[in-house]
């Protein structure tokens, strides 16, 4: 009995070969291919899967910026290639990386924290959030979070700060942009009873977070793409200080329609990890493992807090999920883990900038 | 053992028929389930396998059973210079084939050179060396250049 290979049981991916009817030279690199792919070498005609695996190895081999560039640069290659990229891409949540702009609005990993670090230009009262990269390396993941203040943010899925929302001491900082703003969150500073030097307590409601998302089997609304784009957008994040808006975020289209997510359920709460007096030394103390080298009162870490209906476990409770610390003039350290995103962690930073002065 | 020394013949697209001992050709999944079903007794067709290609599978699966009871160290490194040998479009064919075959350590093999290709290198860069067509607009490019800017003005 003759039996011909079309006989033979083949994996899912194999019978995808057939329909690239590469002809059969001796001398490979003769176009083997139908008059369509005449003018590409083989490789544009390379399988699907046998392309993702390739893009996959080089996804899982470069974990770290910049060398991690080159993932982005797979998905501008071509159309195909940007598909299958996107296809292997995962949010921060699932593989602890940054990778698409849309990474910021994800969530961060469970069980580790994203190390990022701030810089603050004092000159132009501008915030540069920088990943993977110590800020010497300057420019890196600066560059995007150019200023742009006349946009409105337009989201369908998370809510984004409002200026209205950022609410800091006793001090309102009006809304510059009418529509379309939405509050991720209510930051508020309260000084200690004595209006002393000494620790303040910060109350962070996270308006586009339910509490359900830590409890046990939660999860946070995830955004997969910015809106309106035939790819994903950038998002130009800024903050600066002044007379302007603290963060603002903008698009560059603005005909999402807005919708507030958080339907039902009550908002994530976060407050601070009250520091310890550490009579020796005669300040107070936190822990930040290494992470915060300066002493500040903008320094803070944050932990999720509720009522006993809540029913957050105690682990949740005292888990860091956002510390924020100076570790050199005009630097420091931003950490911050799930359910909160690169965005969100930022916007509670900036506000500790911002309310120095009301605490000291 | 007698099964070791039975030959499987195998014939390429280009006509070219070759022998290789049993025990070198189940190094492919696929003719190993073939010889399985037993429908391996006669000549296999492999109408998209030059002889060329067929040869240089046949030499590697010929490499890793008689580097079986060698080191680890040192069949990574003949792999390592078994695959530099090879030129881009030739690499091409042998992914494809070693897909078809089913060598799992060939393809893993390939495709983790040309992943290695890739790396470090920017969008044009990665056109040109495996000569894709850019079939994004012009107003694309300049968005997904603009909206990933954190990659792109890191590598300018």
């Amino acid at each position: 009995m003759k039996v011909g290979i079309g006989n033979i049981s083949k994996r899912v991916g194999e019978s995808k070969l057939w329909r690239s009817r590469t002809r059969c030279h001796i001398v490979p690199d003769r176009a083997p291919f139908e008059s369509k792919f005449v003018d590409q070498s083989p490789w544009a005609n390379l399988p699907p899967e046998l392309l993702l695996d390739i893009i996959q190895r080089v996804e899982e081999s470069e974990t770290a910026w910049p060398a991690r560039a080159v993932v982005v640069f797979c998905a501008a290659v071509c159309r195909s290639w940007r598909e299958i990229t996107k296809e292997i891409v995962k949010t921060p949540e699932q593989c602890g990386r940054l990778t698409f702009p849309i990474s910021l609005k994800q969530p961060g990993p469970r069980e580790s924290q994203i190390q990022c670090y701030i810089r603050r230009d004092r000159a132009t009262s501008t915030y540069l959030l920088f990943y993977g990269l110590m800020p010497c390396k300057s420019n890196f993941l600066g560059t995007k979070f150019t200023i742009y203040d006349s946009q409105p943010p337009c989201d369908s899925i998370i809510p984004l700060t409002s200026q209205s929302n950022l609410r800091f001491h006793s001090k309102q900082v009006s809304p510059r942009l009418p529509a379309c703003n939405y509050s991720i969150g209510t930051i508020t500073y309260e000084l200690n009873v004595l209006r002393a030097r000494g620790p303040r307590r910060m109350h962070c409601v996270l308006h586009s977070i339910p509490v359900s998302a830590i409890q046990e089997g939660g999860t946070v609304p995830t955004q997969s793409a910015f809106p309106n784009s035939f790819s994903e957008q950038l998002l130009p994040l800024t903050g600066s200080r002044g007379n302007e808006p603290v963060i603002d975020t903008s698009f560059t289209s603005l005909s999402a329609t807005p919708v507030c997510s958080l339907g039902s359920g009550e908002p994530l709460t976060l407050k601070n990890n009250a520091p310890r007096w550490h009579e020796q030394l005669q300040c107070w103390c936190l822990n930040f493992r290494g992470r915060v080298t300066v002493a500040s009162v903008k320094n803070f870490q944050l932990s999720a807090t509720g009522d006993p209906s809540h029913s957050i476990s105690l682990e949740e409770q005292e888990k860091v999920i956002i510390q924020f610390g100076k570790i050199g003039k005009d630097i420091f350290t931003m950490d911050y883990q799930y359910p909160l995103s690169a965005f969100q962690a930022f916007a509670i930073c900036l506000s500790s900038f911002d309310t120095k002065p009301a605490c000291e | 053992m007698a099964s070791t020394l039975k030959k499987i013949i195998l014939k390429s697209c280009d006509g070219k028929i070759l022998e290789v001992e049993e025990a070198v050709a189940v190094q492919s999944q696929m003719i190993k389930n073939m010889i399985e079903d037993d429908c391996a007794n006669e000549e296999i067709p492999l109408p998209d396998i030059t002889g060329e290609i067929l040869s240089m599978i046949i030499e590697y699966c010929k490499m890793h059973v008689d580097g079986e009871n060698n080191s680890n160290n040192e069949l990574i490194a003949r792999d390592a210079d078994f695959i530099t040998r090879v030129d881009l479009n030739t690499l091409y064919y042998l992914i494809v084939a070693a897909n078809f075959l089913n060598v799992k350590s060939l393809l893993d093999l390939t495709c983790q050179r040309v992943a290695d290709i890739i790396k470090g290198k920017s969008p044009e860069e990665i056109r040109l060396t495996f000569n894709i067509k850019n079939d994004f607009t012009p107003e694309e490019e300049e968005e997904i250049r603009k909206k990933n800017a954190w990659a792109f003005d890191y590598k300018d």
